[in-house]
């Protein structure tokens, strides 16, 4: 595996560095065969993020193309759950879209289907991308995916209830967070302390919470190491929290987002949740009276689950790469992507991007703690697989024994 | 057209009750001729939906069969052949054999529940009561509504915290959490509502086939078996159901396929389920495409599965025999 | 493929059924018409309710449907809803609407036209190779969409009609193709053959004897045909999720999908949209229920 991908990568960097050679050719030769037949489409592919995602990127692309009249754009956008069985299907039948934006991007440079991210913007705009991000979009050392978005998780805490519970702080331990909302369980009334969301919809992020917070991994670029003891002691503490009845009814089969609307109504006294979170509360229920702070750990120490989007660029017979290059360049420029970013609630990943937004108040909790934040291996060609095994089985921890669970995904994440 | 559909169908009655054996004896008024030219006779009539099941289906069908016997990456590009392990990997899987006997028994229980309330509803709906035409209609809404839409409308209904039904049932006291109790949140619970929602869909056609049976039960029949004294009970055992044979042979024909054949319930009601204590072969074949990517092992149970509803028509026809005539 | 026969051809003998229907006493007690109304009711309420819900949810606002106090009917009623639907920046419903309507109107039109002829020649005339033509049928019924979707893109790349009503018009049209056959080959092999004969002798062709002759007397049977064949191609989903990638070409059960979010979905017009999807198929319905289940209407209690 590890060799055949080495050998990919070196086959990669040729093929860039040969069109690299054509593209600047044809370039000295005058434009080519694009100027000829007086345009060139890009399709892209986007997931939807929220209400607004559609609009946000056909603003993008008007502006692009009134910038860049003889290069067309057609957007298409799918709903997550439907997106990557659109791209597979497109990518079977030889018609990868130009330009993708979604998660996992590692399989996609193992099969060699991806421009290198520095072949398709321009330094420039590759020099702005803050380098954590960038590092999480290697694969042997070049970056084959450029990152669009990212976000922290923090702990949202509901101040009432805590209070009506006699808490007298928010938890920065387990033992703090198992103390803190056993109590508030225990006001009744449908009242739940903690909620854990352990159903299929994003199993792995309250997995890697948990996994991570007690010293855990899921392993790195080279192997996926789920089945570790490092990761028993979270796995244990999350059965702990369930046994006595800190949690919401059915944590394993419990889908985040509809616990998120729960917690926003205030029925939920702590959850983990991402920056669109505070949006969600601002209009779902302003009245709540919460407060944002540092996930608990088991010691206490600081740390966060980062995730971060990219976009990738598809090779598709390589005769776009110019194309693609101004579009995203033109994507990346601050005035673009800063507004974009915003108007969907996430985290910028440009150097730029996150100086022009330090000082939005409702991002600060988040910015404050994603230095330190800790990422899925997904530079891992593996680690789609472990995703999906991490979403289909890690909920049986309620009542499976956690180290039965964690081979289990194990395998399946091997098997993939 | 309304006048000429009333006129002369009345000689039909006999052949209706006959199990067409097309062709038979007009071919024999004409002269015999040899199979070739039989044939060639009929292409001119048949070819459009040849073409037309040719042309669109026989492809994809194809790659289905061809993927299963693939390795095909995650990100769906073709990596060679490797003979049959796909299928060996479908039957290695631990829980294959317990989705398969749910499969089954999600196949038994939704198409006997709804054979059995189609009957009850066609007799009430062929009984003459003021409105009947309205609530004819409002039987037929589940069909025109898209599967889909009817079970997300039964998942949200079934919540905790924001469910309609949970809100009732807590409220008429069947139930003491506040929150409401989590149907979809544990597998029993989730497949036994599952087969609700499937039976509830698949009512509407069940229903309308065997209320078209009910109109071919002779009048005269009946009256006789009143004559003899025999009771409503009685009449419906021994003069009616005979007469639904087929109607109900139908129904329960093109509902196994349905039924087998059908994802969107389970996918929806069973979602968030983790493990695979709840799923049958269809949602086991979108986990694999979706949560594993996996297109050549789904490639593999679906043709597994093609098969199996092959076998299950192909024995049913066999012990129902829905083409012999009442 | 018989088999449809005596279910169905039921309904093309609506002459007969006034006389054998006769389930009715004429003289029904009062109290069993208010037992049959009583259940009917029943009936109603269950059938409906669940498209109640969905109403309900309709007209009311973002957060009240997912709030954790549920109502059962809305405490403001925002009919704007279905204004404002049809104008959202996630889908051009007004497109979608009339591509849901093209494409399951042409594929149905063309499933009757492939359809007919081979029912009623298959119905009527044994030829080699028959049954395995009446099998080849059945077996797309069988067939898993989700695993032929993939094929499905590649032939249709191959003819140049990705992302085209036509590619879809023809998906609909052969994967709904069996059950018209079926319908309509039981109706057909339910005519009489002196018909044909009588008319053949009077020196009629083959397409006269189908199209004035038989094609009258199927008519229930075609509307049965339609119906089934309308309702698949107006559900669709997966074929189209692939093929067609245009926003404005896509029909009304994608663009449903437009109004789920990462992390927030826009129930209301998810809830609207599907209704506003039921209307006309339940309108058409309506105008041939009559005919669905033949001249049962006749005599009834008035």
């Amino acid at each position: 595996m590890k060799k055949s991908q080495r050998f990919a990568a070196i086959a990669v960097a040729t093929t860039a560095s040969l069109s690299l050679a054509a593209c600047g050719f044809s370039e000295s030769g005058g434009s080519g065969g694009d100027a000829e037949g007086g345009s060139t489409s890009l399709n892209l592919l986007v997931p939807s993020y929220s209400d607004a995602t559609q609009s946000l990127w056909e603003e993008v692309i008007e502006g692009f193309e009134s910038e860049n009249p003889d290069i067309s754009v057609n957007l298409e956008v799918q709903s997550w759950d439907n997106l990557e069985s659109v791209l597979a299907t497109k990518i079977q039948g030889g018609q990868a879209p130009d330009i993708y934006n979604g998660g996992p991007f590692a399989g996609f440079a193992a099969d060699d289907l991806l421009y290198p991210a520095q072949d398709v913007v321009s330094p420039e705009t590759f020099s702005d991308f803050q380098e954590s991000f960038i590092a999480n979009a290697e694969v042997d050392g070049t970056a084959y995916a450029l990152p669009l978005i990212a976000s922290a998780r923090a702990l949202f805490v509901n101040n009432e209830l805590l209070e009506q519970a006699g808490v007298d702080a928010a938890p920065t331990t387990w033992d703090e967070l198992l103390d803190a909302a056993t109590k508030i369980s225990g006001l009744g009334g449908g009242i739940a302390g903690y909620g854990m969301p352990l159903g299929s919809e994003e199993a792995q992020a309250e997995a890697a919470i948990w996994l991570w917070g007690g010293g855990g991994t899921f392993g790195d670029a080279e192997k996926i190491t789920v089945d570790d003891p490092s990761n028993l002691p979270g796995a244990e503490q999350i059965k702990k929290m369930i046994d006595a009845g800190a949690t919401q009814a059915d944590p394993g089969s419990t889908d985040r987002s509809p616990l998120m609307d729960i917690f926003v109504q205030g029925k939920i006294g702590m959850q983990v949740g991402l920056p669109p979170t505070v949006g969600q509360i601002a209009e779902g229920n302003p009245d709540l009276d919460y407060s944002i702070v540092p996930i608990p750990t088991r010691d206490g120490s600081p740390f966060t689950l980062g995730v971060m989007d990219q976009l990738m660029a598809f090779k598709n017979g390589g005769d776009k790469q110019e194309a693609i290059t101004k579009f995203l360049d033109y994507y990346y420029s601050a005035d673009v992507y800063v507004p974009w970013v915003q108007a969907e609630g996430f985290l910028p990943t440009t150097k730029s991007g996150a100086e022009q937004l330090s000082g939005e108040a409702s991002l600060k909790p988040f910015l404050d703690v994603l230095p330190g934040a800790k990422f899925y291996p997904s530079t891992n060609p593996a680690w789609s697989a472990t995703n999906g095994a991490f979403k289909s089985l890690f909920g049986q921890i309620q009542s499976k024994p956690a180290a039965e669970v964690l081979a289990e995904i194990q395998a399946q994440a091997d098997a993939g | 057209m309304i006048t000429t559909t009333d006129t002369p169908s009345v000689p039909g009655a006999g052949a209706a009750q006959r199990r067409p054996r097309p062709g038979g004896d007009l071919r024999s008024v004409e002269k015999p001729r040899s199979g070739a030219r039989d044939l060639l006779a009929a292409l001119p009539w048949i070819s459009p939906a040849l073409l037309l099941i040719v042309g669109v289906v026989m492809f994809p069908a194809a790659v289905m069969f061809y993927n299963s016997t693939r390795d095909i990456s995650v990100s769906g590009i073709d990596k060679g052949s490797v003979g049959f392990a796909n299928y060996a990997e479908v039957f290695a899987f631990p829980h294959f054999w317990p989705i398969f006997l749910r499969t089954i028994v999600w196949v038994v229980v939704v198409v006997v529940a709804a054979v059995l309330i189609s009957l009850a509803l066609a007799q009430l709906l062929n009984k003459a009561f003021p409105g009947r035409r309205i609530v004819r209609l409002a039987v037929i809404i589940p069909w025109a509504a898209s599967v889909v839409m009817t079970t997300l409308v039964f998942y949200y209904g079934l919540e905790p915290y924001f469910g309609i039904i949970n809100k009732t049932l807590v409220d008429i006291g069947l139930i003491t959490t506040p929150e409401g109790y989590g149907w979809t949140r544990n597998p029993p619970t989730a497949f036994a509502w599952s087969i609700v929602v499937a039976v509830f869909v698949s009512l509407p056609f069940t229903t309308y086939t065997i209320l078209a049976g009910l109109q071919m039960v002779p009048g005269e029949v009946l009256e006789a078996a009143k004559m003899d004294g025999a009771g409503p009970a009685r009449t419906y055992v021994s003069v009616v159901l005979p007469h639904l044979r087929g109607a109900v042979a139908v129904a329960v024909l093109i509902n196994i396929i349905n039924v087998f054949n059908s994802l969107p319930i389970l996918k929806v009601m069973t979602g968030s389920i983790p493990g695979y204590d709840a799923d049958t072969i269809m949602t086991m074949i979108f986990k694999y495409i979706q949560v594993q990517q996996k297109i050549d092992v789904a490639s593999a149970l679906s043709v597994v599965s093609f098969l199996i509803v092959i076998v299950i028509v192909a024995v049913y026809v066999r012990v129902v025999k829905p083409m012999k005539e009442v | 493929m018989a088999i449809i026969a005596p279910a169905l051809q039921a309904i093309r003998l609506p002459a007969t059924q006034v006389r054998r229907r006769r389930f009715t006493d004429d003289q029904v007690p009062f109290g069993s018409v208010l037992l049959r109304m009583l259940a009917g009711l029943v009936v109603l309420v269950v059938f409906t309710l669940p498209y109640l819900i969905m109403f309900f949810g309709s007209v009311k606002t973002k957060p009240q449907i997912r709030s954790v106090d549920p109502t059962y009917f809305p405490t403001e009623w925002r009919w704007e809803n279905f204004a404002t639907m049809w104008s959202t920046p996630e889908t051009p419903l007004p497109q979608n609407m009339i591509s849901t309507i093209v494409i399951s109107t042409l594929a149905t039109a063309l499933v009757l036209v492939v359809a007919m002829p081979a029912a009623y020649y298959t119905a009527r005339f044994v030829f080699p190779g028959r049954m395995v033509f009446l099998f080849l049928v059945i077996v797309t019924q069988m067939l898993q969409p989700a695993l032929l979707t993939s094929g499905l893109f590649r032939q249709f790349l191959a003819l140049g009609l990705i992302d085209t009503w036509a590619a879809m018009i023809f998906i609909n049209a052969a994967f709904n193709l069996s059950f018209a056959v079926w319908i309509m080959h039981s109706f057909f092999a339910g005519i009489p053959r002196e018909v044909d004969e009588a008319a053949q002798l009077d020196g009629a062709g083959r397409l006269t004897v189908l199209f004035r002759i038989n094609l009258p007397l199927v008519w229930p049977g075609i509307v049965t045909a339609i119906v089934f064949t309308f309702v698949a191609c107006w559900n669709e989903f997966a074929a189209s999720l692939v093929i067609l990638s245009t926003a404005g070409n896509q029909p009304l059960s994608v663009a449903l999908t437009k109004f789920v979010g990462q992390y927030e979905t826009s129930w209301h017009y998810v809830f609207g949209v599907s209704l506003v999807a039921i209307i006309p198929v339940v309108v058409l319905f309506m105008l041939i229920e009559k005919r669905l289940v033949g001249g049962l209407t006749a005599g009834s209690v008035k």
